[in-house]
Order: C-alpha cells, then sequence, then structure tokens
C-alpha cells in the first residue's frame, strides 16, 4: 500500500487511486467537475489543480514546480499532495470566476439549487464577486434534448460528463460538443434526441444545473425534499437508491453508488418508474365481502355492535376476522390452504407469513407468485449498431426479470416447503379450496391461467396494491404498500442481500405488507425489520448472513457462507 | 438544618424597603396617589386616538398585507424559488411553481413562474422575513394594516388576490420602502438593463 | 277583606313605594355606575372612555345591560348546581336587603303618615340590623366560590371570609363612638343629631372614627384596595370565575349596592346626612324642603362614591398579609383607643370638640411608635418583621 501524504496527514492509498481518492481518504476535499469514478478523465476543468510532490527515502519533500490536475495525477508511495497552499487557492478561485463568467446567477429559479457543485464550491473556494462588466452571453434553451432530459445551455460548465457517459456506459453515444472555444455547446445530433434507457442519468451526473430532468422540474426544491436509502424493484438488478420525498410525495429516485449492486447508475425504467405508487387506482380500504360481515354481525361478536362504531380504524376488525377464517380454512382442509408469496415481498414479511401458516397446519401449502419477466437481459455499453456488448465489458445490465427478491422468496419457501412450487402448478391442479394471495406488483400480474385455476374457492384473501380480478371477488381485501412503504430485504440476480427503508407513510387506509402481517400472525410489537432480520438469520440457515442485521449501506453478499444451495 | 444552611448559603436575602414614619401612615401615600388620579382626570388631554374617524400615520416601513409586484410588463414578477416559503417561520405561504408557457409570446423571457402562490394571511405573523429572503423583490409588505374579512377563507389571499393588493397600492401611493427596490439583487440590474435599452435576445435571466 | 285592606292601606302604600323605589333604583344605578366607573378610570388613565353608544357614550351601560342580558347561560359541567345559581342571589339579596333601613331622603325622627324615604322607618337597632344584615353578603361570595368547584373561586372565597371577619370588627368599634354620643341605634336619630350647625357632624369631632369607618367598610364592599377576593392576576376572577352572563350581573350589582350602602352610610353617620349649613334643624314636610334636603343627601353620596372610584385607581391592592396587618395591628388598635377617648370625654363631660385634636395626635402618635417598633424589631432580627415576609431573593 502506497504511503500518502495530504496536507501533512499521511494516509494508505490504493496504487490505483488519483489524488482525488488520496486526497479523499485523508478526509481533504479537492473540488472537481468533469472528473467522474465511472468515467475516463479529461482533464478540463482545472478545479482540482493542486500541488504534488515526492518525499524522498531520505525524508527530504521536493515539490513539483507547476500545479497538476488531481483527477489525471496517479499516486506512488511517498507522493505528497498540497491542497491548502495560497498557490492552490488562487487557483481554485481564479478557475471558479471563470467557470462563473457566462454562469447565469439564476439559482433561484434552478433545480439544482441546493446540491448544485457550482453554488457549494463558489462558497468554499471562490470569490464573492464577479469582476466581468460585460453582458453574459445568453444562450438558448435546449429543450429537445431527450424526453426526459432538458438542457439548459447556459448554465454548463462543459465538464462533458454526460458526453462521456453516453458514450462510454449507454454506449449510445447521442450528446456531443459541437462548436470551439466560448461557443462550445453541448447538443444532439439533428433528429437523434438522447433517448435511450440510461439517460437519466446525466443529470445525476450534471455537477451544475444545465441538464434537468423534465419529470422533476420545477417540482419541487431540493433542501425540501427528505431522502431515504432504498433499493429499486424494478428488475432484479436492484439498484440501490435513494427515495426523495416531501410530505409523503415521492418526487424522483436517483441512484446511490453501491459497488456491490449497480455501480453508479441507474435505469429510466426505474427512475420513472415510480409514479405508480401514488396511482390513484390504488386499493385504499380493508374490505371484506358481504357474507363475512353479515354471518360475524349475525355471531353476535363485538364486531357487529362496538365494529360499526369503530369508524377510526376498520384495520382491527378486518385483521381478526382475516385470522379466524384463515385459521378455520386450514381446519377445513389445511392441504387445501395455499398461500402465494410475491416476489416483491421482502424476505421478512415472506418469513412472517410463511412461518405463520406453516405454524398453523405444516400441511399448509406455500407457492411463488407469478415471476414476471420482460424480454431480455439489456446490457450496456452498446456497440455502434446498438448491440450488446462482449462478455466482461458490461457495465451496466437491465434484468428481463421484473421482480426484485425471487431470491429471496424462494429460499424462505425452501426452508419452509422445501422446494419451490409456482403458483401456476397449483392453480393447474385446481384443488386448492382457499387461498391467501400477496401482490405487490407494478403491473397487472393476474393472468387468465391464474385467474381460472382459482375459480370460486371457499375463501379468497388477497393482499395487493391494485384492483385486479382476484380482489374483486375476493373475501377479504387489505390493500398493501408499494415499494416506497417498505422495510425490509431483497436479495438481487447475484445474492446480494440489501435493506430498503420506509420512505413515506402508506396513503390513505393502506397498510405496508409488514405491519399487516405482524398483526394478522399475532406477534407482539410493532413491526420491526432489523429484529426480523436477526430472527431470520437464525432460523433459515441459507440466510444465515442476515443474522447480523444491518447489512450497512452495501448490503451483504449471500453466496458467501451458504451451504444450501440457493440458487440452483 | 442542613438544607436551611446551604440554602443560606444559596439565597440572597434582601431587605423590604425600610419606610419612614409618614410611609407608615399610609394616609399621605393616599393622598398623593388621589392627587395624581384627579390631576390626570383634570387634563382633558386624551392620549388616545379616534381610530376609524382618525386614521394613524402609518410608517412606510411598517409591516402589513402581502403583496405580490408585477414587473415592467405587467406580470407577477415572483419567478418561484420558494426562498419565501422557505423563510417563512410560520409555514404560510404555498407555492406551486410551474414553466412558464412557452408558447405565450408575453412569458417568452421567463422559465419558471408560481402557478399558484398562497398566503395564509391568518397564519403569518407579519415577521417580514419572505420579502427579506425575496431574491426578486416580488413579495413585500405593505403599509395596509385594516385587514379584515368574515370567513377564514376569504384570508388566504391567492395570486390574484396579491397581485391587486400591488395595483391598489400602487395606485394609491402606499409603496413599501424598506426593500429599496431596485437596489439589490438581479431583479434591479435586470431593471436598469431595462431602462437602457431592449435585452439581447435569448432568455432574460441576467447575472 | 276589602275593609281590612282598606285599614292597612295608608301603612303600606308608602312601604311599597319605597320598595318600588329602590328595586327600580338599584339595577339602573348599578348599570350606570358601570358607566360612570369606566369614564372615571378613562380620564384618570388620559383616555376617552366609552363614548361610541349615544351622546357621549350615555347608551353604553343599556347596551351593555342588554348584551349581557342576552348571553348564552354557560352552566359549567363541575359546578354544584343548586347552590351556583343560589349564590348570586344570595349576594344580591342581601345587598338589598341591607337597604331597608337606609334612608335614601329626610326622614323625621317621629313617625308620620305618607311617603316616607326608607322602608323601615323608625327602627331602634337599625344600624345594627344593617350591620348584621350587609355581613351576610359574605355568605353569597362564599357559597358562589364553593359551589363553583374550581380553586381560584375558593381561595377568592376564602380570602374573603378571612377579610369579612377581620374588617367587621374595626367597622364595629368605629361607629360605637358615634352611637354612644347619640344614644341611639336609630339611623334617623343618628342624623338628628347632626343637625345643629356643620360642626355637629360626626366628621369633626370623630376623625378617627371615619378613617376606621371607611377604611373598614372599603374593606367590606371588596373595592379595590381590597379586592383580594378577585383579584385578577392572582385569582383569574376570585370567586365568580365560573359565573357568566346574567349570574355574573347579579354578583355584580350586588356589588355596587355595597358601595352605595357604604357611601350612605358614610354619609349618614359621618356627613350629617341631609344636613347642610343653613339647611339644619328638624325636617319639615314641605315638599321643597324634602326635595332640597334628598338633593343634598344624595349629591354627598354621590361624592362619596366618587371618591371611592377615585381610590381605586389611584392606589395599588394590598397583599393579604398587609391586608391583615392593617386590620388587625392598625384598625382594631385604633378604633379600641378612640372608643376609649370618646368614652372619657363623655363621661366627664368634656367639650366633644377635644376629641378632634386628640384623635389626631393619637393617630400620629400611634403611627410614630409602630414606627419605632418596627425600626427596633428590624435591627434585632431583620427577618422577622416586614409584615413576617422573610425575605425576597435577589
Amino acid at each position: 500500500m502506497p504511503k500518502v501524504i495530504v496536507n501533512d496527514i499521511e494516509v494508505d492509498a490504493d496504487p490505483k487511486d488519483n489524488c482525488i481518492l488520496a486526497a479523499r481518504k485523508a478526509g481533504v476535499e479537492i473540488p472537481h467537475y468533469c472528473w467522474h469514478e465511472a468515467l475516463s478523465v479529461v482533464a478540463s476543468c482545472r478545479m482540482c489543480l493542486v500541488e504534488v510532490g515526492e518525499k524522498k527515502p531520505d525524508g527530504t519533500v521536493v515539490m513539483g514546480p507547476k500545479l497538476v490536475p488531481g483527477c489525471q495525477t496517479p499516486i506512488k508511495d511517498g507522493t505528497v499532495i498540497k491542497t491548502d497552499t495560497q498557490k492552490v487557492k488562487t487557483s481554485q478561485a481564479l478557475t471558479l470566476e471563470l467557470l462563473l463568467l457566462n454562469h447565469p446567477l439564476d439559482c433561484s429559479i434552478c433545480d439544482q439549487a441546493g446540491e448544485c457543485y457550482l453554488q457549494d464550491y463558489t462558497y468554499k473556494f471562490g470569490k464573492a464577486q464577479s469582476r466581468l462588466d460585460e453582458p453574459k452571453i445568453q444562450r438558448e434553451d435546449k429543450y429537445h434534448i431527450g424526453e426526459q432530459i432538458a438542457l439548459f445551455t447556459d448554465r454548463c460548465v462543459m465538464c462533458t460528463r454526460c458526453v462521456r457517459f453516453t458514450r462510454e456506459v449507454s454506449g449510445t453515444a447521442e450528446l456531443q460538443v459541437v462548436a470551439r472555444g466560448s461557443h462550445e455547446e453541448i447538443d444532439v445530433f439533428p433528429e437523434t434526441p438522447c433517448n435511450n434507457k440510461l439517460a437519466g442519468n446525466v443529470v445525476d451526473l450534471c455537477p451544475v444545473g444545465a441538464l434537468c430532468s423534465k419529470d422533476f422540474l420545477y417540482k419541487k426544491r431540493v433542501w425540501w425534499l427528505k431522502s431515504a436509502d432504498s433499493v429499486c424493484t424494478g428488475c432484479s438488478t436492484g439498484c440501490s437508491i435513494h427515495i426523495d420525498q416531501n410530505e409523503d410525495k415521492v418526487y424522483r429516485l436517483r441512484p446511490r453508488t453501491n459497488p456491490l449492486a449497480q455501480g453508479h447508475f441507474m435505469c429510466d425504467e426505474g427512475r420513472f418508474g415510480f409514479k405508480y405508487i401514488s396511482d390513484e387506482r390504488r386499493l385504499t380500504k380493508p374490505r371484506v365481502s358481504e357474507s363475512i360481515a353479515l354471518s360475524k354481525k349475525s355471531n353476535g361478536s363485538k364486531a357487529g355492535g362496538l365494529g360499526d362504531l369503530n369508524f377510526s380504524d376498520p384495520w382491527s376488525d378486518v385483521l381478526e376476522v382475516t385470522r379466524t377464517k384463515i385459521k378455520e380454512a386450514i381446519k377445513t382442509d389445511a392441504r387445501g390452504f395455499v398461500g402465494v408469496l410475491s416476489p416483491f415481498m421482502t424476505i421478512e414479511e415472506a418469513y412472517l407469513l410463511a412461518s405463520y401458516l406453516k405454524q398453523l397446519d405444516s400441511r399448509v401449502r406455500l407457492v411463488l407468485g407469478p415471476v414476471p419477466m420482460v424480454g431480455t437481459d439489456d446490457m450496456y455499453p452498446k456497440g455502434p449498431k446498438g448491440e450488446a456488448p462482449e462478455a466482461g465489458k458490461v457495465k451496466f445490465t437491465i434484468r428481463a426479470e421484473k421482480c426484485p427478491n425471487r431470491l429471496g422468496v424462494e429460499a424462505v419457501l425452501r426452508h419452509f416447503e422445501g422446494q419451490v412450487i409456482s403458483v401456476a402448478q397449483v392453480a393447474a391442479k385446481a384443488d386448492a379450496t382457499s387461498w391467501y394471495f400477496v401482490g405487490g406488483y407494478q403491473h397487472g400480474w393476474v393472468d387468465e391461467s391464474i385467474d381460472r385455476g382459482v375459480g370460486k374457492p371457499s375463501l379468497l384473501i388477497v393482499q395487493d396494491l391494485f384492483p385486479s380480478p382476484l380482489s374483486d371477488r375476493a373475501d377479504i381485501v387489505l390493500p398493501s404498500g408499494s415499494f416506497a412503504e417498505r422495510d425490509g430485504t431483497y436479495v438481487n440476480h447475484s445474492g446480494l442481500a440489501q435493506t430498503a427503508n420506509a420512505a413515506v407513510r402508506s396513503p390513505a387506509d393502506t397498510r405496508s405488507d409488514g405491519r399487516i402481517l405482524m398483526e394478522l400472525t399475532e406477534r407482539k410489537g410493532l413491526y420491526n425489520a432489523m429484529a426480523i432480520r436477526k430472527e431470520i438469520g437464525g432460523v433459515i440457515r441459507s440466510l444465515a448472513a442476515l443474522g447480523v442485521g444491518d447489512l450497512g449501506e452495501n448490503g451483504v453478499k449471500l453466496n458467501a457462507s451458504n451451504r444450501e444451495p440457493v440458487f440452483s | 438544618m442542613t438544607t436551611k444552611s446551604k440554602r443560606e448559603k444559596t439565597v440572597k436575602w434582601g431587605e423590604e424597603p425600610k419606610i419612614g414614619w409618614m410611609e407608615a401612615m399610609y394616609l399621605p401615600a393616599v393622598m398623593s396617589g388621589v392627587a395624581t388620579a384627579v390631576r390626570h382626570a383634570l387634563s382633558g388631554k386624551p392620549m388616545t386616538r379616534q381610530y376609524p374617524e382618525v386614521e394613524p400615520e402609518i410608517p412606510a416601513n411598517y409591516r402589513g398585507v402581502h403583496r405580490l409586484n408585477r414587473d415592467e410588463e405587467g406580470r407577477v414578477k415572483c419567478v418561484a424559488c420558494y426562498m419565501c416559503q422557505t423563510a417563512c417561520p410560520a409555514n404560510c405561504i404555498e407555492i406551486i411553481a410551474a414553466p412558464a408557457p412557452k408558447d405565450d409570446p408575453h412569458w417568452e423571457n421567463r422559465d419558471k413562474y408560481p402557478a399558484t402562490f398562497t398566503i395564509d394571511e391568518l397564519r403569518c405573523i407579519y415577521c417580514g422575513m419572505c420579502e427579506e429572503a425575496c431574491p426578486v423583490d416580488a413579495i413585500e409588505l405593505t403599509s395596509i394594516y385594516d385587514l379584515t374579512g368574515m370567513t377564514r377563507e376569504e384570508m388566504i389571499f391567492d395570486k390574484e388576490k396579491l397581485l391587486s393588493v400591488f395595483d391598489k397600492t400602487i395606485q394609491s401611493g402606499q409603496d413599501p420602502v424598506r426593500t429599496n427596490r431596485g437596489a439589490l439583487g438581479p431583479a434591479s440590474e435586470e431593471a436598469e438593463t431595462a431602462k437602457q435599452g431592449p435585452p439581447p435576445p435569448g432568455r432574460g435571466r441576467k447575472g | 277583606m276589602i275593609e281590612y285592606m282598606k285599614e292597612l292601606w295608608p301603612i303600606l302604600w308608602p312601604t311599597l313605594g319605597a320598595i318600588g323605589v329602590i328595586l327600580a333604583f338599584v339595577p339602573i344605578l348599578g348599570l350606570y355606575m358601570t358607566f360612570i366607573e369606566r369614564k372615571i378610570a378613562a380620564y384618570i388613565q388620559d383616555r376617552v372612555g366609552p363614548n361610541r353608544v349615544g351622546p357621549f357614550g350615555l347608551f353604553q351601560a343599556i347596551a351593555d345591560g342588554i348584551k349581557i342580558f342576552l348571553k348564552e347561560q354557560v352552566i359549567p359541567d363541575h359546578v354544584y348546581t343548586f347552590l351556583y345559581f343560589i349564590a348570586p342571589t344570595f349576594s344580591l339579596m342581601t345587598a338589598m336587603f341591607a337597604l331597608v333601613v337606609m334612608p335614601f331622603g329626610p326622614v323625621p325622627v317621629e313617625y308620620e303618615s305618607g311617603f316616607r324615604y326608607v322602608v323601615a322607618p323608625g327602627i331602634d337597632i337599625g344600624i345594627i340590623m344593617m350591620f348584621a344584615i350587609s355581613s351576610l353578603s359574605a355568605y353569597g361570595i362564599i357559597l358562589g366560590g364553593w359551589a363553583s368547584n374550581n380553586k381560584y373561586s375558593l381561595y377568592g372565597a376564602i380570602r374573603s371570609c378571612a377579610q369579612f371577619i377581620s374588617y367587621e370588627i374595626p367597622l364595629g368599634l368605629s361607629i360605637i363612638g358615634v352611637i354612644a354620643a347619640t344614644g341611639s341605634l336609630n339611623i334617623e336619630k343618628i342624623v338628628a343629631a347632626q343637625g345643629g350647625s356643620l360642626w355637629d357632624w360626626n366628621l369633626f369631632w370623630q376623625p378617627l372614627a371615619l378613617l376606621v369607618f371607611f377604611t373598614s367598610a372599603l374593606a367590606e364592599t371588596n373595592r379595590l384596595p381590597f379586592d383580594l377576593p378577585e383579584c385578577e392576576q392572582e385569582l383569574v376572577g376570585g370567586f365568580h370565575t365560573e359565573y357568566g352572563g346574567i349570574k355574573f350581573v347579579l354578583f355584580f350589582l350586588a356589588e355596587y349596592t355595597h358601595i352605595v350602602t357604604v357611601s350612605f352610610l358614610t354619609v349618614l353617620l359621618f356627613f350629617g346626612g341631609w344636613h347642610f349649613p343653613g339647611l339644619t334643624g328638624p325636617v319639615d314636610a314641605s315638599l321643597g324642603g324634602m326635595l332640597l334636603r334628598t338633593f343634598v343627601l344624595v349629591a354627598k353620596v354621590c361624592g362619596v362614591v366618587l371618591f371611592i372610584m377615585i381610590l381605586r385607581w389611584a392606589l395599588p391592592r394590598f397583599r393579604f398579609d398587609q391586608l391583615m396587618g392593617l386590620a388587625w395591628k392598625g384598625l382594631i388598635p385604633l378604633g379600641l383607643v378612640n372608643l376609649f377617648l370618646v368614652a372619657v370625654v363623655l363621661t366627664l363631660g368634656l367639650p366633644k370638640h377635644l376629641l378632634a385634636g386628640t384623635a389626631v395626635l393619637l393617630f400620629v402618635a400611634a403611627m410614630i411608635s409602630t414606627y419605632q417598633l418596627q425600626r427596633t424589631l428590624n435591627q434585632s432580627n431583620p427577618r422577622v418583621m416586614n409584615g413576617g415576609i422573610r425575605g425576597v431573593s435577589v
């Protein structure tokens, strides 16, 4: 490990680090615009200029005569980096002054304000005033850059991160630098907008407010947003994300850098695909069919009298009825009771339901809900003709399996059922008398075969987000929560278990699955994902890695220590 | 006793002021009190103002009802930056921003404007933080102090009502003076350029 | 029956008339006293006072009356309903009952037929009766405080109770001198005894008695500076915290009736009643003389009422220990000494105006001795004196 001295602090750096990364390890920030970990180095913004020298074995320090760009300068043992000398400070201030020459002072309407590197660096390293007397150059906004992105040309600092992204990561190369000198602009070729499936990432990459997301444009100032670390449920890649919300409304998803999961980026499908969670078609109220409600009333139980008055919380009665009904059904025909676990459930939720049903009667069958598959895996960067990259050069994959947690739910099923049966198999046999369906899918999932296979059972419980043919005729409907409302763990395609945190409260009278199941399965206390995770770690051997409880920001790989074959 | 001695240490004991024998009789004090009362009663110079008939002179930096200023072209000056909403300690401002209608030549050189701008005048504490925060001097507190209404709903001022307050105060010459309009912020520079000549083509944002 | 009524009528109608006059005037008086009080308060505080309703705001009192009568009757959940309703009624009843022996115009000592300016003339224990009844007014306040079932109300009531008991004593002591000099408890006779020259007024030979009487009487009316039962800063509203609307008005009227009673008593006992220089001697029956004397009496009473109102805005409220100290350490000894001196003068047959000087001297001497005593005590143990307050943390 090479030793690097950053502002008199000695740190161990990685041999592959550049000066910026080495300084970061010493807790020193070297400002930079054009450099990005996932992109190639161009050293064009000149913001990261630092003094670099060498400490000789005899202890003397020799500094280089000129400032060098930190992003481009590799380190070796004994490299000395100085970022706090007057020379560096002057250079940073001058660079910022130049970058701001033609930058409009429209922070008040710029969406980036609040998370803008120009603002931050000017505040930290720059000058308070501009010395420019001439009028600033003004350029036209380019709303035609892409379906999801708009370019505010005069805010651009020409770092070319976006250009390099389309060339190196998405491989589609739509964005270009046109003209030269002070006329430089980012643009696309005529009639070829930047609409690839990773295009949204250029908005995150842009260190200033030049590239803005049209979806989020002027919706909310970023300082109002509170973010929660979560996991994208769009496909089995399981991108780490931030969910940015304000007052229980999700405004945007942002990728969270996670080297174990997806890297720095996420696809537009996931990024803009969260809208369904605030869809007005969502089930909003727990519902019990009239026949059950009537029989309950005739029983003269307290729900008949007090229950009618209990308008504030419709859940307490419904869950009680559900529990009795499940027990009755299992008593009559345990083998005929089928619990369907959806691959959108977190491991904790699947475990809660599976362990409860199996503990009521071990003959109850647990099956895996339908796993949505769309097309084939979409890999980036694309070649010049749109072809997939060679193996080993893949930088980003959008998976065909459009659910986040098939592997996790399968692990739970293997433990409790011994094998993974799909719902289609049971539906085909049509020997089930009662069903407990858990949905949570983004899109309609009840196909005709399931619909027909389920038929008209004696008990049909549906816990789902959206109305479906099943929920229409269900005896009990429990409106559940979307991914933004869930706490729990997902296992992605490669066996990486990541935790997702709830960002918003459940709308109207819905509840997240964890909360429903916690109460339904007669457990004491509130739903606490970490406590259940620890329990699972002790119970299910293939998921023993979850026993630590806190999986950290990046998650834990399950393959490392498992003995059961989880992934066949 | 320990507690007492502790208290003796920590508590400083003061004395009531000693009174002389004239005061101990109470009567002179009573008489001087009565004399003061009678003197005031007979002075015949009330300090009060007969309010609805005699209106007070409100200083120009009084913080009364808000107004939303218009720019030279009569559009709302506000650019919907949410600064006032952020600064507001009473959470009484609610803005919903929208991209300015690009097709409309009237809005050609504007990017963002407030689609709605609502101030709950009942919730407002008239602290003036909003006008202090405003980067374009679009929101100001006027010297209108007699704000009344019959319902809570009519005290929630929307954009149109706030603009109408601007029109009213402009006409009646009740301009607030606090923000030194035209002397700070990008808006003032914009105003100066507008005086010098037409802006160069393109968008109207200037630094 | 009719014969009997005819026989009774000449005796009955003057009494009924007098009752009518009192019943009619007390509420109106109460209303307008609030108006006058507000005006005086305003003038003293350099304000204008009510001036919106009618000329000079004269109808303000009526507007207030209408408003307060139309107010919602709020009965709090936690009160003892029966006592809660009884208390204000009782308060006003006792206050008005005390007016029974109160001449509100010239009344001859000897009974004559025809209208008299008093409900019950020629009662030989008039003044005793008056004190007995007005002492009962404490009952209404205590009932109110108790029935409210509210700690502040109860505090107010208990304070009021202690205050009443304490000030009854100097009140009684102070008039014994007057009664002894007159030799009668009959109010008309006491007034008649002052019927000579101006110097015959009790004021001029018993100033000490007047002082003790007036101070104690003020305390009995719960007026500032003695309004501890209802002091807003400490007890919200005191005993009437839970009362509103017409029930509150009854308490209010009772208080103002007390002021009127006290003012009348002061004038009758010390300021020569309806007598005035040039208007002396026994009451003649002529209408002009009657009206003139009535006017003199009412004018004097108005003066006293005005003085009470001015006092309210001139003096701060007593602290409770000061209040008690004033009664027990100040007024009661003074009253006793005054009684002793009156007894000496009367027994030895000395000129009674000798008392005026001695009384003032005595008063001064008492104050000096108190002051000296206080000073010596202060020197020996600074923390025990000053009205029992041990110290103020700085």
